[in-house]
Formats: C-alpha cells, sequence, structure tokens
C-alpha cells in the first residue's frame, strides 16, 4: 500500500466508510476492509468461535481458520498458500480477521486495519444500541397502541366502544352545533339476549354479539359510525339524516338480524327492538342517547322486534317512572309498604281459614296504592326482592300481635314471591329470621310463587324450596294455568297448593272450557293431594259451581275484599268463634 | 500484468475439450444464428454457449433461436458495445462463443437485481451455480451482469460472497451499443435485464486470465477521502471534480458542459492502487454543483487513487499483451481458445486513432487458437487480492 500523510482530521474522514450504518450493512462494509488492504479474506469471529460473516473461504476452508483462530496463529497455509493473518479486535473479545495471500501486512495497514476494527466496534455498539432504543420505543408504542385499542375498542366485537362512541358523538354534535348537519341516532337492543346466556350459555351469548356486530358493520359507511354500548346494546350514528333515512335503516338492521344464524352449532334467531332519535339543539351525546334509548324501550315493552321513533312524552313517563322508583325506595326505608289481607273462605262450611297478604303503599301524597300502581318499576328497579321480604316481615308480624291468635288460634298466611326472591341466596336465612322473630308458625306459612318464576332458574328455586320445606313452609303455585302448568314441576317441588286463577274462575257457568279447565284442575289435584284455592271469586254462582267441584277454597271479592290489619283481626275474630262451633278446617 | 494459474494438468487431453467461435453481421436473425452457430453445430457434447448480440437485433428471438439450436447445452449471454474477433471488431453484429467436450463442465445460474438496491444479491444467487458443479482440477465463474445497474463492483462482491479466493472471476458488464440506457441478459433462453448470469466452468486443463489496460498515474497517489457508491466526493479532502479538473488542466468548456465532460473523461480514467497493480474506474460524469464525479463503480473510500493518463499507443500495447499474458500464466500449455472483454471506450480511443483493427490483431496469440469477446461496460477479473472489477481495461480468458 503506498504510504500518504495522513492528518487525524483525513483519517476519521476514512474511517467514516467503514461505519456500520444499518444491521444489513456490516458484510458491505467488511468487503471494503478487505479491498483497503487488497485482501483475500475478511471474517468477524465471536469469542465463542463462531463465524459472524467470512468473505473469501468456501465452507472446508473456514474451519482452518477457525483453528487458527482459536490459536490466534499470524499466518495459515492454504491450499499450499500462505495467508497472512491480521486480528483487530473487536467488542467482547470478539476479532475481524483480514487474511491475504503472500505479502504481510505493513506497520501502517495493521494501524489501519485495527482503526477500521475499532470504528467498526463503535458503530455496531451504537446500532445496537439503537436497535434496542427503537425496539424499546416500537414496545412503547405499540403498547400506547394497544392501550387506545383497548380504550375505545370493544375486544368482543371489535367494534368502538362506548367510550369511543360518546367522543365521536360528542364531536359530531358539536359540529352540529354549528349548523351544517342533522345527526341520528339507533338504539339497538337484542330482545332476549339472557334467555341465549340462561339456555345456550355465554359463550354462545358472546359468539352471537360477535355476530350481531359483523352485521352491523356492514352498515358502515362514511356517514354512519357503529359501535357497541355494552352488553346487548349496539348504536349506530349517522350523519347527515332525517327521520324518513333513520327508519328506513332501523328497519333494514331490523330484517338482517332477524334472520336465523347458526352459532355453534345451534340456529338462533332473535330479533332486536331499536329506538331511533335525531338531534335536538344543544343535545348533549348522552341526552341524544337516552332519547333513542327511551324510544327502545317504549318499543320493547310493546313489541318488541320493531323501532319506534323517541316521542317528547316518552321522555315524561321516563321521568315519572324515575320519580316513582326514588319513591318505592323511600317508602321501603319509611315502612310506608303496608300488608292488607284478603280472607280465605272454606269452601265446605265458609269460615275464614287464612288470609293472603296484600302490599299496599299508604303514599303520603296519593292515599293507598294498590300494587298495579307501583309494582312493575318495584320489578324494574330490583326492588321485588325488598316489597317482599316487607310484606312478608309486616304480615307476620302483625298476625302474631293479634290478640285472637295469641289466644291459640292462628290463620294461615299466603304471601306471594316473586321469581327474583325464590332465586335470592338469602331467601332462607330471610324467612327463617322472620318466623324466629315474630314467632309466626312455618307450617301456617304458605308462600305463592306463579309457574314462569318456578322454571326461570329451576335449580336455585328448588334448592330454596327444598329448604323452604324444611323448615316447614309450604309452597303454593299462583294463577295455575296460565303458565307452564307443567305437572312435573307439581311433583318435583312438592307444591302444597293450587290457587286457580282468576280468569278462569270468571268464566265458571258462562264458558264451558273454563267449566271443563277449573273442573281438571280441581280433580288433578286431589288425586295429587293438593288442594285448591279458586281466585277471583265474585259471584254466588262461581261459589256454588266451586263448592260443587269439589274445590278446597275460596278467596274473592264475594267473601271479602282485602282489608288493613284491625280489620282483618276482626273479620277473623268473628269467624274463628263460627270455626269453634264448626270444627278447624285444615289449610 | 499476468495472473498465476493453478498448475497445469498433466492428464488432461486436447482431444477432450473444444472451443470454437462464430460470428455473423447478416440482419436476419435466423440467418445470423445460423451462420454464427454453423462452426458449433456439428461439435459433440456442447457445453456452454455465450451469446453477445447487438441490441440492434431481437434479442428474445436470437436467444430462442439458439437455445433451440444448441439443445440442452448451457447458454447465457448478453447485449454488447460491439463483439470481437481477432482481425475484426464488429459493430451491430452477432457472435457465439461456445465450449464443449469431456474435459469441460458447466453449470450456470441467474439473479435479478434492480437499481434501488443494486447487483450484489443478484450477483450472489447467480454464484450459487458454482454449488452445483462438480469441479475437476480448474474451475472459474464467468460473469455477465448488467452494467447500467448500481456500482460495478457489487457484482464482484455478490460472486466473491460464494466462489471465495479459490475461484477466479472473471467476465464483463454487458452494453448497449453506447446508448447507456439499458443492457439485455440473457439464461437459457429468457431475455432479462437488472441482472447477472453466471457460468461455473471447470476443466481437466488450466485456464488463466491476462489483465491489461496500458493507462500510467499522472497524479501523485491521493487518498480517497469521501466517496458513496458511484460518486467519488473527494480526494485528499478536496473536491474531486475540482482536483480532476485541476490536473488535467481541463479546458473552460470541460468546466461547465457535461458533454464536453463526457468526451474528455473518456481517456481520463482514475487509478485504484492495489498491492501489485492499478485497477481502473471509468469517469463518466460529473456534478458541477456538488463538485463531484461520476464513476462506473466505486472507488472505495480509504483507498489510493491516481489520475491516469495513457494514450492510443499504450492502450493498443495492453490489447495486444494482454492474451499473451493470459496464456503465460497457463503453465506452458497452450490456449485452445480466448475470450477477450474489452472497454468500449478503449474501442473509441483506439477506432479515433484508426488502430482499431491493429488491436485485435494479436501476434502473440496462435493461429490454431480461437479469439472472440466483446466489448463492455466494465471488465471483471479477480484471481487474488481484493477489487476486480476494472473498467478501461481489456481482459482475456485463456483455455487450453
Amino acid at each position: 500500500m503506498s504510504t500518504a500523510p495522513w492528518s487525524l482530521h483525513v483519517l476519521s474522514e476514512v474511517l467514516a466508510a467503514f461505519t456500520v450504518q444499518s444491521p444489513t450493512a456490516l458484510r458491505d462494509v467488511v468487503s471494503r476492509v478487505a479491498e483497503a488492504v487488497d485482501a483475500e479474506i475478511t471474517a468477524i469471529v465471536r469469542q465463542q468461535g463462531a463465524f459472524e460473516l467470512c468473505v473469501g473461504l468456501e465452507d472446508q476452508e473456514k474451519c482452518l481458520l477457525a483453528a487458527a483462530v482459536a490459536e490466534r496463529l499470524p499466518v495459515l497455509s492454504l491450499g499450499g498458500v500462505l495467508l497472512h493473518l491480521y486480528w483487530a479486535p473487536l467488542d467482547g473479545g470478539d476479532v475481524m480477521v483480514v487474511g491475504r495471500f503472500k505479502e504481510d501486512y505493513t506497520l501502517e495497514e495493521r494501524a489501519l486495519l485495527r482503526a477500521m476494527g475499532r470504528s467498526i466496534q463503535l458503530s455496531t455498539q451504537m446500532l445496537a444500541a439503537l436497535k434496542a432504543e427503537q425496539e424499546a420505543l416500537g414496545a412503547e408504542k405499540e403498547a400506547k397502541n394497544l392501550a387506545i385499542r383497548e380504550a375505545t375498542i370493544d375486544p368482543l366485537t371489535g367494534l368502538p366502544n362506548r367510550r369511543c362512541l360518546l367522543a365521536h358523538l360528542g364531536a359530531r354534535l358539536a359540529v352540529r352545533s354549528e349548523g351544517r348537519e342533522q345527526l341520528g341516532l339507533l338504539f339497538i337492543d337484542l330482545d332476549r339476549f339472557k334467555h341465549i346466556n340462561d339456555v345456550y350459555g355465554h359463550s354462545t351469548g358472546d359468539a352471537y354479539l360477535q355476530a350481531v356486530g359483523a352485521a352491523l358493520a356492514h352498515v358502515r359507511d362514511h356517514d354512519t359510525f357503529v359501535g357497541r354500548l355494552a352488553g346487548d346494546e349496539f348504536i349506530v350514528i349517522v350523519d347527515g339524516t332525517d327521520l324518513r333515512l333513520l327508519t328506513d335503516l332501523a328497519e333494514r338492521i331490523l330484517k338482517r338480524l332477524d334472520q336465523p344464524w347458526t352459532i355453534g352449532g345451534r340456529v338462533l334467531q332473535y330479533s332486536a327492538s331499536i329506538g331511533v332519535a335525531l338531534a335536538d339543539p344543544g343535545d348533549r351525546p348522552q341526552d341524544l342517547l337516552d332519547k333513542a334509548d327511551l324510544a327502545m324501550y317504549s318499543i320493547k315493552q310493546q313489541a318488541p322486534g320493531r323501532h319506534a321513533c323517541f316521542q317528547p312524552y316518552m321522555l315524561d313517563q321516563a321521568r315519572r317512572k324515575a320519580d316513582l322508583e326514588t319513591e318505592i325506595r323511600s317508602a321501603l326505608r319509611h315502612d310506608e309498604v303496608i300488608s292488607f289481607f284478603q280472607p280465605i273462605i272454606s269452601a265446605a262450611h265458609g269460615g275464614v281459614v287464612g288470609f293472603e297478604g296484600l302490599a299496599r303503599w299508604l303514599h303520603p301524597g296519593r292515599g293507598l296504592l294498590a300494587p298495579e300502581d307501583f309494582i312493575e318499576v318495584a320489578e324494574e328497579a330490583g326492588l321485588l326482592r325488598d316489597l317482599d321480604a316487607r310484606i312478608l316481615h309486616d304480615a307476620c308480624f302483625r298476625l302474631t300481635g293479634w290478640q285472637c291468635v295469641q289466644q291459640g288460634f292462628s290463620p294461615r298466611l299466603s304471601i306471594n314471591l316473586s321469581a327474583a326472591s325464590l332465586q335470592d341466596p338469602v331467601l332462607i336465612e330471610r324467612v327463617a329470621d322472620t318466623l324466629a322473630a315474630s314467632g309466626f308458625e312455618a307450617r301456617n306459612l304458605l308462600l305463592e310463587v306463579t309457574e314462569t318464576s318456578l322454571v326461570r332458574d329451576v335449580e336455585r328455586a328448588q334448592q330454596n324450596i327444598v329448604n323452604l320445606k324444611k323448615l316447614g313452609v309450604k309452597l303454593a303455585v299462583d294463577d295455575f294455568g296460565t303458565g307452564y302448568s307443567s305437572l312435573r314441576y307439581l311433583r318435583q317441588f312438592s307444591v302444597g297448593m293450587l290457587k286457580i286463577d282468576r280468569s278462569f274462575v270468571s268464566g265458571l257457568g258462562l264458558n264451558h272450557d273454563d267449566d271443563v279447565i277449573v273442573e281438571t284442575i280441581i280433580r288433578m289435584a286431589a288425586s295429587l293431594g293438593i288442594q285448591v284455592v279458586a281466585e277471583g271469586v265474585e259471584t254466588a254462582g262461581q261459589q256454588a259451581i266451586l263448592c260443587g267441584l269439589g274445590c278446597d277454597f275460596l278467596q274473592g271479592y264475594l267473601l271479602g275484599q282485602p282489608l288493613d290489619s284491625p280489620m282483618s283481626e276482626l273479620l277473623f275474630a268473628r269467624s274463628e268463634r263460627r270455626l269453634l262451633q264448626l270444627g278447624n278446617d285444615a289449610f | 500484468m499476468t495472473i498465476t494459474a493453478p498448475a497445469p494438468d498433466a492428464v488432461s487431453s486436447a482431444a477432450d475439450r473444444w472451443i470454437v467461435v462464430g460470428s455473423s453481421t447478416n440482419p436476419e436473425p435466423e440467418l445470423a444464428v445460423r451462420e454464427a452457430l454453423a462452426t458449433i453445430v456439428d461439435r459433440a457434447d456442447p457445453k456452454l454457449t455465450i451469446i453477445f448480440c447487438s441490441p440492434a437485433y431481437n434479442l428474445a428471438e436470437i436467444s430462442r433461436l439458439v437455445q433451440a439450436t444448441v439443445g440442452a447445452g448451457e447458454v447465457i449471454g448478453c447485449s454488447t458495445a460491439g463483439e470481437l474477433l481477432r482481425n475484426n471488431p464488429m459493430t451491430g453484429g452477432l457472435l457465439i462463443w461456445a465450449l464443449g467436450g469431456n474435459g469441460f463442465a458447466v453449470t450456470t445460474g441467474v439473479g435479478l437485481g434492480d437499481p434501488a438496491t443494486g447487483l450484489r444479491d443478484a450477483a450472489n444467487t447467480a454464484a450459487q451455480c458454482l454449488r452445483q458443479l462438480e469441479r475437476k482440477e480448474h474451475t472459474l465463474l464467468f460473469l455477465l451482469a448488467d452494467g447500467l445497474c448500481g456500482d460495478q463492483m457489487e457484482v464482484v462482491r455478490g460472486a466473491y460472497d460464494v466462489s471465495g479466493a479459490g475461484v477466479p472471476l472473471m467476465g464483463g458488464c454487458a452494453g448497449d451499443d453506447m446508448a447507456l440506457q439499458a443492457t439485455q441478459q440473457i439464461h437459457s433462453g429468457e431475455l432479462l435485464t437488472h441482472a447477472v448470469v453466471a457460468a461455473a466452468i471447470t476443466s481437466n486443463a488450466p485456464m488463466a486470465i491476462g489483465i491489461a489496460h496500458g493507462w500510467e498515474p499522472l497524479s501523485e497517489a491521493m487518498l480517497v477521502t469521501g466517496s458513496r457508491g458511484t460518486t467519488l466526493e473527494t480526494l485528499d479532502d478536496r473536491p474531486a471534480l475540482d482536483v480532476y479538473l485541476d490536473t488535467y488542466a481541463a479546458p473552460a468548456e470541460v468546466r461547465n458542459d457535461p458533454a464536453a465532460f463526457f468526451d474528455f473523461a473518456h481517456t481520463r480514467p482514475v487509478g485504484i492502487a492495489r498491492r501489485n497493480r492499478t485497477e481502473i474506474r471509468y469517469v463518466y460524469g460529473a456534478d458541477y454543483e456538488q463538485r463531484t464525479l461520476t464513476i462506473f463503480a466505486e472507488v472505495p473510500q480509504g483507498a489510493m487513487a491516481y489520475l491516469m493518463q495513457g494514450n492510443s499507443d499504450s492502450v493498443l500495447h495492453a490489447t495486444s499483451e494482454v492474451c499473451a499474458l493470459a496464456e503465460q500464466a497457463l503453465g506452458g500449455q497452450p490456449a485452445k481458445g480466448f475470450m477477450l472483454l474489452e472497454c468500449v471506450a478503449r474501442k473509441s480511443l483506439l477506432s479515433k486513432a484508426g488502430l482499431l483493427e491493429e488491436s485485435l490483431r494479436l501476434p502473440s496469440v496462435g493461429p490454431d487458437a480461437t479469439v472472440g469477446g466483446f466489448y463492455t461496460y466494465g471488465e471483471i477479473a479477480r484471481t487474488e487480492g481484493s477489487g476486480g472489477l476494472h473498467n478501461q481495461t481489456v481482459v482475456a480468458l485463456a483455455l487450453a
């Protein structure tokens, strides 16, 4: 190699060619090292003896070089020709090996090769650090993206989630407030989705939601934004629309969703209900959502599987309902809900044998309210268990407080038990505590449940029923004949009494079918050893037919309307004296 | 300059190897192929047929016709900037160079590159044919590459990654009759561009390479302080263009007219100092704003470089002697044939001097030896040391 007066500056300029600027450039740089000293061989050998790369040798010759590396030989004989080796140290015991046939290196070349090795080492270190930094940045970016995705995307359906929907809605409403666009919203709620989860399991429910999400994704275009709000609720936000376009879209969606879908090998067909609303000036995202939600709720109550457009009265209705719910909660806290008692009469002798405890609300402003004025709202608000507990507690205490009862004459007490209570894990504890605290005898207590509540969650209901029986409490099936009327359940739950629904009783003597149904129920119950109460007896004719058919007990306005506790006690006291003359009738 | 060749093969027989050359300037492809292959068709056991063809022909048709005639033998080739026979420099012609017989074995390969990434990977892929070759005593890798697809040195680097120091590299960069637009390569009847085609040739007789250029240093050695790919930025830390213009005392028009610069630089190459030789680089453009030189192949940063000078006589002498240099390296065995690859810039220089035909008289070549080749955009010859890519050079392959 020719000599030249190199300054340090010039040398550093030259060495710039021997920096590795990308992971794939190492081979190029190493090739240039060989070319700089006109050498045939270059290699980077790791501390452990492995070749990072090798230029100029075939595989079998690499073995010879590896042996030379291990012994740090300065010269290697290849094919009878001497290969002069120079070792430029790299990082951590790695070396760059340069081999030149026939001619050894000058001092200047050795210095240059060492400097090149150092340059490669520094640049590869920088590259590694840069790579690590980029990886860290990449990981951070990925984590950030993931966090954003998790915060904005529903993981089940891949659709925008509630947060994202509200943000988009807010942005669109802001645009609309500038007067450029009309904004509409569809609130989609799947009908009977709980049924899918209950009957087919949550994995099927999830798959169904995914299928719905995918179906809704198809309505997306540049003007629509689709997302999952929560549970089985989906939202479609539509820009630049009007009511007709919105309802058309709602109908298309309803049609698309109301198809038989095969999910997990099962064919499922469930409808959806859709609330439709247009934004009004000044609406916030939640306002528009609430309007569409109210419309959806309204149609779901009236005719599931269809759509309804928001009307202002819905909002008033909802507000009234919300107020009522608040009042019910307050009433329960302040013992405004009390028991009234409707007598149950022996068909055989006409005497009072017991009472059905019924809820009444002594409203501070509206007076005495019947259950139909507040039960529906209480149920929606999840307050039925509290209401049941309140009536059970109140009725048991009142009856045990009656003087005649204290003298040893105990009427039977029937209390309605909602489906929620029947499945309540603390039901048994609550009943036992009430009986213990009030001193009311368990054998005189009948808890009335509907056929529907029996089958809603059979396993949990059965557990409570078994435990109620252990307490000595009997089970009565209310409104018998209007629901499943399953004989299997009558046997399975050891039902002690059936209550024939008033709809059949009202038709007695007028409708042949009702006559047949009532007669059949009474005979069937008799053959199973189950007593029967006929509800809603309002005429002497009905009473006569029921007595003729062998019905055990009667209940209705003809025989006594619901009365407050003092009046009921009085009624019972009078009847008690009569019973003493006739002998007590088992109830 | 001579390249040391492996020892001659004592058991080789001249009868089991043949090398022939055919040519034609007939403008009809079918007739041209028939004429060029006339000396080959009756030969037994053709192993490698190389097409050197002017872009004036439809190369796709030429390659198809040649492949159909040769049959199972390997066929490669490329477009040229002129073809050459002994005593006969051609333009717009077709030349077929072929070898065969049991004494040779050949495998071929091809790799595709692109102007953005260059040809290193393409050359590496093409050179893999070496791994399929059942080697005899003497082996060589012959390369034909697109000379207008990035840094030509990358072709040598990519092939060297496979061949290593033990297998010499020889070849050239395809031309396009100085249009400098696009060149073509041929492999197994397929016409390609931005490609490298390779033939791994093994023989039971020696093969040797001669390299000559006839250029001498004008300047002192200078350190290449700035160079990126085909752009030579600085020499001794000064703008390369300024160093170049000042050293050659370039006239005014060369200092601001690209066309004038192109003509001027034609005979003023850059030389890269190697241990015992100088590799030539062809300067074919200047960037007057950046003050840089544009070179056909990299002048590596850190190398020592010269600005070279020469004349028609020195260039003529190099061409005349290169076959002799190659044959001398055959260890005393006579050459049966030569492949001669010469830079097109030299052709231009010799032609202007009226010495082109004389350059191909090749007095040292025996009357029975065949000679054929083409005018290239870059020459490849690597047998020792680094480098191996040359410009404005003539390289000869002698086969015993």
